[in-house]
C-alpha cells in the first residue's frame, strides 16, 4: 500500500463518476423507449465543441457557455426524436441501425466542420492539490468530477421526486397502463429522448477541458456507455453508478499493474463475466 | 414470366463473365471489391435481415479471417488455398462464442456485445504488432502464387455466386421458415416449437464463417492486410449497402453492394465528403424506404410494368 495505489484509487473512481455521467443518458432512453441511442456519443463531443466555440472563438464565459450547450444538445435530441426515432417505435433493431447510422453522420461531419484535430475549452480551474499528503492531483479533474456528482444528483432527484419523473417510470413500467391514465406517451418519448440528449451533451461540457473532443472519441465514449449498460443492466439507474465505478476503477489498476495499450480489453472481459455469471446484469431488468 | 427471369439472369452474369474482355484493370478491381461486399452483405443480410439480429462484429470476423489466414501462410507456410477455410473456420468458433453468450438476453445485447467485440478485435490487431505489424499492415502471399486480376475476377464470382446459392438454399429450406418466423414474433415461433436460441445461433455462425471466408479471399488479393478491415467503418458500408439495397431481401445486399462502390468511385474526388454522403444517403433510404432500392422497385417499379 504505497501513495501510488491511493492515486490508481483515485483516479479510478474519478473515472468512474465520469464514465457513469457518460452512461446515463443512454441508460435513461432505453429504459424508457428501449432505444439504444448509438449517436450518444457523437452528442457528447457536439457538446465539447459547443462549449468550445463558445468559449475560445466568442469569448463567452463558461457560465453560459455550457448552458447554452447543453439545451443545444436538448433541441437537437428532441429534432432527432421527432424526424428519425419516431417512425421505428415498436422495432428496437430499426431504430438502432438508424442511430448508429446517424452516429456516421454526425462523426464525419464534425470531421468536416471542426477538422481532426483536438479541441478543448479552457479549463476552469487550474493547479493540482494535494491529496492526503499522499500524491498530487488535477484541480480540473476534481471540480470536473464534483460536477458531474451534481449532475447525478440532479438527474436522480427530477425522476425520483417529480412530477415528470413520475410519468417517465409510469411509461417505462408499462406504456399501455400509463396512456390508459391519461399520460401523452409520445411526449413523454420526446421528452425523455432529449432528456437522454442532454445528459450526453452534459457530460460533453463537464468533461471536454479534461479529454480535449476529436471528431472520433465519441465512439469511445458510446462503447464505455454499452458495456456499462450491459455490466449495470439495461435501464436501472443505479446499475449505471456501479458499473461506471467498476470499469473506471478496473481501468485504472489494470492499465497501472498490467498494460495501458489494452486498458479498453479490461472492460470487456468483465462485459464477458457479467453476460456468463449475471446476463441481466448487476441489477437486472426492472423499473427507474 | 418465371422463365423471363433467368434468362434475364443469365444475360447479367453473360455480360458480368465477360467484363474482363471490355473493362479496364481500374473497373475490374472495383469490380473484385464489389464482389467482396456483395459476400458480406449478403451473408450479414442473412443474420439482420432475416433473423432480426444486428451484429457489428461482421467487418470484425473478416479481420479475423484475413489475420488468420495471412499469419498461418507466413508463420506455418500454410497454402492460402486451405488458410481460407482455416480462417473461416476460427471466424466461426468466434461467431459460437459469442452467439452462445449473448444471444439468448435478446437482440440488444448481442448488438451492444458485438460492437465492444469488434473494437476489442481491432485493439488487438493494432497492439500485436509483432504478429500482425499493426497498422503498417501485414504483407500475405498470394492466393493462387501469381498475380492476375482476370482470374481473381472469376474466383471471386465464383465464391459469390456459391454463397449466395447457400443463402437461397437456406432461406428457402424449413431453417430459413423459422429465421423469418423468429424475426416476425419470437414468442408464437418459440410457442411453434422453434428452438429460438439454437436457430439464432446456427444463423450467427454460418454468417461469421461466410465474413471469416470472405475477408480471408480479400486479403489474399489486396496482398497487403490492415486493422482497417475489422473498423467500425468497415462495418458501416456493409450496413449502409444492405440498407439502400434492402434488407431481408435476397437481392438487395448485391444491388447496394455494386452500387455503393460504383457510387463511391464516382464520388472518390470529393475527398472526405464521401463517408458523408453514404451516410445521408442511408439515412434517408432507412427512414423514407426502409425496404430499399430493391422495395422501391417492387412498389413502384414491378406492378406498373405488370400492368402495361
Amino acid at each position: 500500500m504505497n501513495s501510488l495505489f491511493f492515486m490508481y484509487l483515485t483516479n479510478g473512481i474519478v473515472m468512474g463518476i465520469i464514465f457513469a455521467l457518460s452512461a446515463l443518458g443512454v441508460s435513461l432512453i432505453v429504459g424508457i423507449m428501449n432505444v439504444i441511442n448509438f449517436a450518444h456519443g457523437e452528442l457528447y463531443i457536439f457538446a465539447g465543441y459547443i462549449s468550445y466555440i463558445l468559449s475560445v472563438k466568442l469569448g463567452i464565459s463558461f457560465y453560459f457557455a455550457i448552458p447554452i450547450a447543453i439545451l443545444t444538445i436538448f433541441i437537437i435530441g428532441i429534432l432527432i426524436e421527432e424526424s428519425l426515432i419516431k417512425p421505428t417505435y415498436g422495432n428496437d433493431m430499426y431504430s438502432l441501425i438508424i442511430t448508429f447510422i446517424l452516429s456516421i453522420v454526425l462523426q464525419n461531419f464534425a470531421l468536416l466542420v471542426f477538422g481532426p484535430f483536438p479541441n478543448k475549452p479552457p479549463n476552469w480551474i487550474s493547479g493540482a492539490t494535494n491529496m492526503f499528503g499522499l500524491f498530487r492531483y488535477g484541480n480540473q479533474r476534481l471540480v470536473s468530477c464534483l460536477a458531474a456528482i451534481g449532475i447525478i444528483i440532479i438527474v436522480f432527484l427530477l425522476i425520483k421526486k417529480t412530477w415528470f419523473g413520475k410519468t417517465i417510470r409510469a411509461v417505462s413500467q408499462d406504456r399501455e397502463t400509463a396512456s390508459l391514465m391519461g399520460i401523452d406517451t409520445s411526449k413523454v418519448n420526446m421528452l425523455s429522448f432529449g432528456l437522454g440528449c442532454a445528459i450526453a451533451g452534459a457530460a460533453g461540457v463537464v468533461l471536454a477541458p479534461i479529454f480535449p473532443v476529436t471528431p472520433l472519441a465519441g465512439v469511445e465514449i458510446s462503447l464505455i456507455a454499452f458495456i456499462i449498460l450491459v455490466i449495470g443492466g439495461m435501464g436501472s439507474l443505479w446499475g449505471c453508478i456501479i458499473g461506471g465505478l467498476i470499469i473506471g476503477i478496473v481501468q485504472s489498476f489494470g492499465a497501472a499493474y498490467i498494460s495501458s495499450g489494452y486498458k479498453d480489453i479490461f472492460g470487456f472481459i468483465i462485459l464477458i463475466l457479467v453476460l456468463f455469471i449475471r446476463p441481466s446484469g448487476l441489477f437486472g431488468r426492472k423499473a427507474l | 414470366m418465371l422463365k423471363s427471369k433467368y434468362i434475364l439472369g443469365l444475360f447479367i452474369l453473360a455480360i458480368f463473365l465477360s467484363f474482363p474482355i471490355y473493362i479496364g484493370k481500374y473497373w475490374l478491381h472495383v469490380s473484385i471489391i464489389s464482389l467482396f461486399y456483395v459476400m458480406m452483405a449478403s451473408s450479414w443480410n442473412l443474420l439482420a435481415g432475416y433473423t432480426g439480429q444486428v451484429s457489428f462484429a461482421h467487418a470484425a470476423f473478416a479481420g479475423i479471417g484475413a489475420y488468420v489466414s495471412g499469419i498461418i501462410a507466413i508463420k506455418l507456410n500454410i497454402p492460402p488455398t486451405i488458410g481460407l477455410f482455416i480462417g473461416a473456420g476460427i471466424a466461426s468458433l468466434f461467431g459460437l462464442g459469442l452467439g452462445m453468450l449473448c444471444i439468448k438476453m435478446g437482440g440488444i445485447y448481442l448488438s451492444l456485445t458485438t460492437l465492444a467485440f469488434s473494437e476489442i478485435i481491432r485493439l488487438i490487431i493494432t497492439n500485436e504488432y509483432e504478429l500482425t505489424r499493426g497498422t503498417m499492415g501485414l504483407e500475405v502471399p498470394n492466393l493462387i502464387g501469381f498475380y492476375s486480376k482476370t482470374i481473381y475476377f472469376y474466383i471471386m464470382i465464383a465464391v459469390s455466386i456459391i454463397f449466395l446459392l447457400i443463402i437461397y438454399k437456406i432461406i428457402k429450406s424449413d431453417l430459413g421458415t423459422s429465421f423469418r418466423a423468429i424475426s416476425n414474433d419470437e414468442l408464437a415461433a418459440n410457442s411453434l416449437g422453434i428452438n429460438v436460441i439454437r436457430v439464432r445461433i446456427v444463423a450467427f455462425v454460418i454468417s461469421s464463417a461466410m465474413a471469416g471466408f470472405a475477408g480471408a479471399l480479400f486479403g489474399h488479393y489486396l496482398l497487403l492486410i490492415t486493422p482497417d478491415i475489422s473498423s467500425l467503418s468497415q462495418m458501416f458500408l456493409i450496413l449502409a449497402m444492405t440498407i439502400i439495397g434492402g434488407m431481408g431481401s435476397f437481392f438487395g445486399p448485391i444491388i447496394g453492394a455494386f452500387f455503393l462502390e460504383t457510387l463511391s468511385e464516382y464520388i472518390r474526388i470529393y475527398g472526405e465528403y464521401h463517408v458523408l454522403i453514404f451516410g445521408i444517403v442511408a439515412l434517408i433510404i432507412a427512414r423514407f424506404a426502409p425496404s430499399g432500392l430493391d422495395g422501391i422497385y417492387q412498389e413502384k417499379i414491378s406492378p406498373k410494368m405488370a400492368k402495361s
